[in-house]
């Protein structure tokens, strides 16, 4: 007699669910090996809740100019949109917006609140409007984080013009070839002193190389800052 | 009787340790203004870790002699890199700290050393593999003065990014000890791999695996078939146990070390660190009276260890 299960279960094995399941899991927990995200796919990996334009992403979700990405606060999402990747960190919101041609501009990045590491390809200027800074860039790797009281931005390397938003008179350009000179710029401050100097942190040399990977790249440093960050201590 | 946590004694050093601590401060002192003058070393990264560990043989004997114990930490390093090529970079560390045990004060030690490492890297690729050399020297000063001595370790290693979640590292080394005490001159050399697997941005579980082939130490009553295994025994009873039935004497082993660990990062560069390593000692070179039994040893260490680097 023919056992239901039995069938389903053969059914599942020839469309591939098991392996396809399989290998999906095990890709996610032990990682992959990153390399140029074939033409079509934008997401890398993600872990946790992520909208794209208010609809629940997947791997197969496409990412294109003038499209939002949202992360829950468990979330996290790596991505790619035409020569640009970056790694959106938890409970953020960034919308990629595709910029007139009159504008000169590549993208035009609006994060609206959280943390954004990016690389962009050569090409013409990319601008960054985060809630207290408006940062042109051009072919360079940068990471933001914001509030509404204040942005936290590191041009990892390249060059990065940075403007409060509120003071004009607030502005400095970074030119860096390793986080030379993160900044905050705040919101309320002193005309002409909302943008202050702030420490390295919240991102790695490993996650740059891993974000040029998807778009054929590498960054221009060899070693990372860091290596590790457990102990190995030697047995004595 | 001293205990635990309390240093009633002032540090000391082996004679020769006080020119290298001097040189280690005047290189930190140094360093920054170095930085800004040459703009060849990387900012100094400082790390400051703090553990308490938990070790079930502290005297590395068979099981019906093994003395557990535990011990807390203090190490601090200040590293820095040193741009040579495109490629290739040097990183001078030094470091300090002290260890204090609880019941066996003798095993409490304070101690300084530097370490280089010169490191090639042909592309700024994410799988690039980093090849190393290292050397490293430091000075103990144990409360044990049997003990007392420097240590000194070279070697190459690699650090491999596999996936976005797993890196590895092996490294193989040559490892001597010169103790004021001959049973403490020893010499090694050991091959060993880890693997860290990163669940999250936050959470690391890391894996090691290491072969040691060379001299050991243990401490245990003198028995025939000890003497005979020994290449050296102490002609007195080992300082740091205070039972003077029980002397320390090196033999030819080869011990397996294993490691599973933990570490969970905080904001700030801060993180805890949890780690089990399983250590089993097996003698290879048996003469005369002595039977593996009695001369192979397996001990456990549980270590919680907060780190932060600035």
């Amino acid at each position: 007699m023919d056992d239901p299960r039995r069938r389903v279960l053969i059914q599942a094995l020839s469309a591939g669910l098991f392996s396809l399941a399989g290998g999906a899991s095990a890709q996610s927990i032990f990682g992959t090996a990153p390399r140029k995200l074939p033409a079509g796919q934008s997401i890398f990996r993600f872990s946790g809740r992520v909208l794209v334009n208010n609809q629940e992403a997947t791997l197969a979700t496409p990412i294109k100019r003038g499209d939002t990405v949202e992360t829950a606060p468990n979330g996290e999402v790596v991505f790619v949109v035409a020569e640009d990747a970056f790694i959106l960190r938890g409970a953020s919101r960034v919308t990629v917006e595709a910029p007139p041609a009159s504008s000169g501009l590549q993208t035009l990045l609006r994060l609206t609140t959280g943390k954004l590491l990016s690389v962009f390809g050569k090409g013409r200027p990319t601008r960054i409007v985060t809630a207290t800074s408006t940062i042109g860039i051009r072919g360079t790797g940068v990471y933001a984080e914001t509030d509404p009281e204040q942005t936290y931005f590191c041009t990892c390397y390249g060059v990065a013009d940075v403007t409060a938003n509120n003071d004009a008179s607030s502005r400095e350009t970074v030119v860096a070839t390793h986080h030379d000179r993160p900044l905050y710029i705040l919101a309320k401050g002193k005309t002409g002193a909302n943008i202050r100097r702030a420490p390295f942190i919240n991102h790695t040399d490993q996650e740059l190389m891993l974000i040029e990977s998807l778009v054929g790249r590498t960054p221009p440093f060899v070693f990372p800052l860091e290596d590790y960050s457990a102990p190995r201590r030697d047995y004595q | 009787m001293r205990r635990a946590g309390i240093i009633n004694n002032r540090p000391s050093f082996p004679s020769g340790a006080l020119p290298i601590a001097a040189a280690l401060a005047g290189l930190l002192a140094g360093m920054s203004g170095f930085v800004r003058a040459a703009d060849l070393f990387s900012p100094p990264l400082i790390r400051v870790e703090a553990s308490y560990t938990a070790d079930s043989n502290v005297n590395r004997a068979s099981a019906d002699e093994a003395l557990r114990d535990y011990a807390l930490g203090l190490r601090a390093s200040a590293s820095s890199a040193i741009a040579v090529s495109t490629r290739t970079r040097a990183i001078v560390q030094g470091f300090a700290g002290t260890e204090r045990f609880h019941t066996y004060t003798g095993l409490s030690r304070n101690f300084i050393g530097v370490q280089g490492d010169y490191q090639y890297r042909a592309s700024g690729e994410f799988g690039a593999p980093t090849w190393g050399a290292f050397v490293r020297t430091q000075a103990d000063s144990y409360e044990s003065t049997l003990r007392d001595g420097y240590r000194h370790s070279f070697g190459v290693n690699v650090l491999k990014p596999l996936t976005d979640r797993i890196q590895l590292f092996g490294a193989l080394s040559r490892n001597i000890t010169d103790g004021k005490s001959a049973v403490f001159d020893t010499r090694n050399v050991s091959l060993r791999g880890n693997a860290d697997w990163s669940l999250s941005r936050w959470d690391v579980v890391y894996l090691g695996a290491e072969y040691r082939r060379g001299d050991i130490v243990s401490t245990a009553p003198l028995t025939p078939g000890r003497a005979d295994i020994a290449d050296a025994v102490t002609t007195v009873p080992d300082d740091a146990f205070n039972n003077p039935a029980l002397f320390a004497y090196r033999f030819k082993a080869s011990t397996w070390i294993t490691t599973i660990g933990y570490n969970r990062a905080f904001s700030g560069g801060q993180s805890l660190d949890f780690s089990w390593r399983w250590i089993h000692s097996t003698p290879t070179d048996l003469r005369g009276l002595a039977t593996a039994s009695e001369n192979t040893y397996t001990a456990n260490q549980l270590s919680l260890a907060y780190l932060v680097r600035f």
